[in-house]
């Protein structure tokens, strides 16, 4: 008997060898998605060179567009089958993480021991909540404006207006005579001539989309420079929507509207700009993650501007992302082994040659710019305001999100079609957001 | 014909001719726009015909160009198995076409002819399940797929439809009302049972009618997006019309991939083109048919 069961012993050590090394040869696999397609190249390389150095770690990137990719990020986390990590948003994260969706990193960026003063100055501190941490910043962007160049030389405004523009609500500025500049009615007059007929526009100075309550590329850049900001710090909660500074600046908007050189609100209804790619705007606000939009999709060369010096100086709202770890995840080792590869200098530089974003770490923003530049894209205007003093500003990082949005939303709704006094429809709204907090 | 006669036709012609180009203008313009290149989508708006034509729309739909080049032309950089999502939605389509005619006949063929106790109440409350807007029974309807493990497979996306829908009973029941009981009591007679006169005298009698229906559950079908998205979000799963989302607005507040959208629209649009080609005038006399009882 124990000579058969010795001639057993080789197949079955054999097998028990197969099987330990199948179960060690198994990848794992990690899921990831973002929503900017354009970063998609960019990410495909870092995911490369990630595998090349993990070899037991396998990482499939999937891409869902902005519109879809929240809804079904909150589905399938419902259903089981989230990505083990996403690209995470500070609007969004505060939510997650009060649903408790999302994987705490600091016990891991203590053990690892991550440095996180690579970083720009204060991102990494914004992804942090009572102690806890929900991601490592990954890039930022700013917001600036946009020019038309070809339209900018028609009407004879130099470059050197547009790098000083400044702006105050009570008479509008310089940007204010450079938007009536920008403007052509149907006769051929601008919006400066006293001719100027409000009621035929065929341009319009200036291209603004609806605001929301972060209004980051309508009101932030006009109403930050008044010294107002949203609230009192950025973890805390009482908003100044109702605050005399903002409801100027809103004002001050909708009397554009009026003039003329700014379009009217009933025209940008759709969430993305057309006045401007079809050159009847001269220019519009926007955030630095559009800057390839602006190369590839429109049929004319643009030139980004710094946003106005108002009252107290230049100001430009910022935002962050990070990669969040979800709490479902069965692999949550291998997907930390991921995200701090993601916020690494060496992952964030790579993404930076590929001129899409502006990495988080210090050095990633040189590579970014010379990569633009190398595409003849001038985008200094977003990272000045980067780098200055006191130039950016964080919206707060809040609960309720969706919430405030709706209310602040129906509010501008209200002002801009005319259905509404400006301050006593803000002090309304303010009113409502802040009972949210109570 | 006399003049007067012909004078008489003449504002119906213009009514006709006017109804033709609100109706097809717009799907000339997806054509036209799918060949125009996304810088031009705005700025060349103006003419009739494209600009700078251009294939690269379709290639970048059907995924033969690579991720640079794509976002190089303004479009996603996300790789697009075009003809993987086109077998998905066939598949799904075609499966669910026959099944629910297949269920919806035999169902409506219960409540037309075969005698039960309520009867008549069954099918009231069938009636009500039409009142019923199926997005509110989507949330139920993904917690029993999650239940059931069938979230991202084929089984998930066509489960909801499978079976009947109250439409396709109550179509299918106004027309087995009408047809002649006489030819089923005379099969009743030389010995057939109830399958059997549902299989062999039934069907066929109403081949127009279930090929409307046939035709209609499969356009509604193809054109589902809102639960596919829900359910089937794996790309071996996903159907054609979710694929197609891909090209719509990726960044906030950035522009849809027009050029790519548009393509990826006309493409989609072929196989059910091609099917009403076939079927069209079988609907048409259906509708005739059953217009009046």
């Amino acid at each position: 008997m124990l000579r058969q069961l010795r001639c057993l012993m080789v197949p079955l050590a054999m097998l028990g060898m197969l099987a330990a090394g199948s179960l060690f040869a198994e990848p794992v696999t990690i899921k990831y998605i973002l929503w900017d397609a354009n970063q998609l190249p960019a990410y495909q390389k870092v995911a490369d060179n990630f595998m090349a150095k993990n070899p037991d770690i396998k990482v499939t990137i999937d891409q869902a567009g902005w519109n879809d990719y929240w809804t079904s990020l909150q589905t399938s986390m419902v259903g089981g089958t989230a990505p083990d990590v996403f690209t995470d948003h500070l609007a969004k994260v505060t939510d997650f993480a009060s649903k408790g969706q999302l994987v705490d990193l600091a016990p891991y960026v203590k053990r690892d021991k991550i440095d996180t003063s690579i970083y720009l100055p204060g991102l990494a501190d914004l992804w942090t909540k009572d102690g806890k941490r929900y991601g490592l910043p990954k890039d930022w962007d700013t917001i600036a404006v946009v020019v038309n160049k070809d339209i900018q030389k028609e009407a004879g405004v130099t470059d050197a207006e547009l790098a000083n523009l400044t702006w105050n609500p009570k008479d509008g500025g310089t940007f204010q005579k450079v938007l009536a500049q920008l403007t052509l009615d149907k006769n051929g007059n601008n919006g400066l001539s006293p001719n100027f007929d409000p009621k035929n526009v065929v341009r319009y100075g200036m291209e603004i989309q609806h605001s929301d309550d972060r209004g980051q590329s309508q009101f932030s850049c006009l109403a930050l420079s008044t010294g107002w900001s949203y609230t009192d710090g950025t973890f805390k909660s009482n908003y100044h929507f109702d605050d005399p500074r903002f409801i100027q600046t809103i004002s001050w908007m909708l009397n554009m509207t009026q003039k003329g050189f700014i379009c009217p609100y009933e025209v940008t209804a759709l969430s993305n700009s057309t006045l401007f790619p079809a050159k009847k705007a001269g220019s519009t606000l926007d955030g630095s993650w559009m800057i390839g939009y602006y190369a590839n999709s429109v049929d004319f060369p643009v030139a980004f501007v710094q946003t106005p010096i108002g009252p107290v100086g230049r100001k430009s709202m910022t935002n962050g992302l990070a990669d969040s770890i979800w709490v479902g995840s069965k692999h949550k080792e291998e997907a930390w082994k991921w995200v701090k590869y993601l916020a690494s200098a060496e992952a964030e530089t790579t993404v930076g040659t590929f001129g899409v974003v502006f990495p988080a770490v210090k050095a990633g923003v040189d590579n970014a710019l010379a990569a633009y530049k190398a595409k003849n894209m001038n985008v200094t205007a977003f990272t000045d305001l980067a780098t200055g003093k006191n130039t950016t500003f964080v919206y707060p990082v809040l609960d309720n999100g969706v919430k405030v949005s709706e209310i602040m939303v129906q509010a501008f709704d209200t002002i801009f079609l005319g259905k509404g006094e400006v301050a006593a429809t803000l002090k309304a709204a303010n009113a409502k957001v802040n009972a949210l907090f109570k | 014909m006399t003049n007067a006669r012909r004078a008489s036709k003449l504002p119906f012609i213009i009514v006709t001719v006017a109804l033709l180009f609100v109706t097809l203008f717009p799907i000339y313009w997806v054509l036209r726009m799918s060949f125009t290149l996304n810088k031009q989508i705005y700025s060349g708006a103006a003419t009739l015909l494209p600009v700078q034509p251009t294939m690269s729309n379709y290639m970048r739909v059907l995924g033969l160009i690579d991720s640079v080049t794509a976002v190089k032309l303004g479009g996603s950089g996300q790789k697009i198995n075009f003809f993987r999502f086109l077998f998905n939605s066939v598949l799904v389509s075609t499966i669910v076409t026959f099944a629910q005619v297949l269920f919806s006949a035999a169902g409506a063929y219960a409540f037309a002819r075969l005698r039960f106790p309520g009867r008549n109440k069954l099918f009231g409350l069938y009636i009500s399940a039409l009142m019923v807007p199926s997005i509110v029974m989507m949330i139920p309807n993904f917690i029993l797929m999650k239940d059931l493990g069938w979230l991202n497979t084929y089984m998930g996306i066509m489960a909801p439809a499978l079976l009947m829908t109250p439409y396709a009973v109550f179509f299918l029941r106004q027309f087995f009302l009408g047809i002649n009981r006489e030819l089923e009591e005379a099969a009743y007679i030389d010995g057939a049972g109830k399958l059997k006169i549902f299989l062999k005298i039934i069907v066929p009698i109403s081949s127009s009618s279930l090929a409307t229906l046939a035709v209609i559950t499969f356009i509604g079908q193809w054109n589902d997006y809102m639960w596919p998205l829900i359910v089937g979000k794996d790309e071996k799963v996903r159907l054609l019309t979710v694929a197609l989302g891909v090209f719509r607005s990726q960044t906030p507040q950035g522009n849809p991939d027009w050029g790519g959208l548009m393509a990826g629209t006309t493409l989609a649009i072929i196989p059910t083109l091609i099917l009403f080609i076939i079927f069209g005038k079988k609907i048409v006399n259906s509708i005739n048919f059953s217009g009046f009882r």
